[in-house]
């Protein structure tokens, strides 16, 4: 079992070689539940990519034009982000796991928790704030 | 199963474009159809997936599927992009 791991890892030539730069394989499971993580951030991003287009397209009675595009775009910017990090995020803890090294801390959780409250208190404030 | 959430929620994303398409006019059409081809796009490899995972196990190691990632992520790029664009510019 050993033997078809170095083979494998080792021997591993062309685009994936260079891209996932040497080490050794991981486990499966590990590198199966990395692909699993990656597709919840994914998911994450669609669902940021449909807050969006929602902020844009029903919030017409509550907030003016101005508003609603500025949320709109803060919200498919975060969908942005968080969709491209996660694909190197998904590499960078690919290769780290290669190398036996500590896993990448997520530089798109911070970005992700900073958007999304900034853009949650923005509407809490303009729904507290119009007149009734 | 992730794989079958994800295309899912691409084709939720898909229906939710349509709703732009009275402020927007046609070229969301673009949307709608990018994010739909995404979502058949990863059903109709599912399947290939399914059996690199089962092999992978079987043989104590997986090559990652570095084409479906990229593709996934770029696609979402594209339509985070292409929607800054549809409310800026159109």
């Amino acid at each position: 079992m050993e033997d078809l791991k170095s083979r494998s890892g080792g021997g591993r030539t062309g685009f994936s070689g260079r891209i996932l730069r040497g080490g050794t394989e991981p486990d499966p499971r590990f590198t199966l539940a990395n692909e699993r993580t990656f597709l919840a951030w994914i998911r994450t991003s669609l669902a940021l990519l449909a807050g969006g287009v929602a902020v844009e397209a029903f919030m017409a009675d509550l907030f003016g034009p101005e508003l609603r595009k500025t949320l709109a775009v803060l919200l498919l910017v975060l969908a942005l982000l968080v969709g491209g990090g996660s694909f190197f995020r998904w590499l960078n803890v690919e290769r780290s796991m290669r190398r036996k090294v500590p896993l990448p801390l997520p530089w798109t959780a911070p970005i992700l928790a900073i958007g999304a409250a900034l853009v949650t208190a923005i509407m809490v404030v303009f729904v507290l704030a119009r007149p009734l | 199963m992730a794989w079958g959430r994800t295309t899912l929620s691409m084709a939720v994303a898909a229906a939710v474009f349509l709703r732009w398409m009275p402020h927007h006019g046609w070229f969301v059409g673009t949307l709608v159809a990018a994010s739909a081809v995404t979502a058949l796009g990863i059903n109709f490899t599912r399947k290939r997936r399914f059996h690199r995972a089962i092999h992978g196990i079987n043989q104590d190691a997986i090559t990652p599927d570095i084409a479906s990632t990229a593709a996934a992520a770029a696609s979402l790029v594209v339509l985070a992009g292409l929607g800054i664009f549809t409310v800026l510019l159109i």
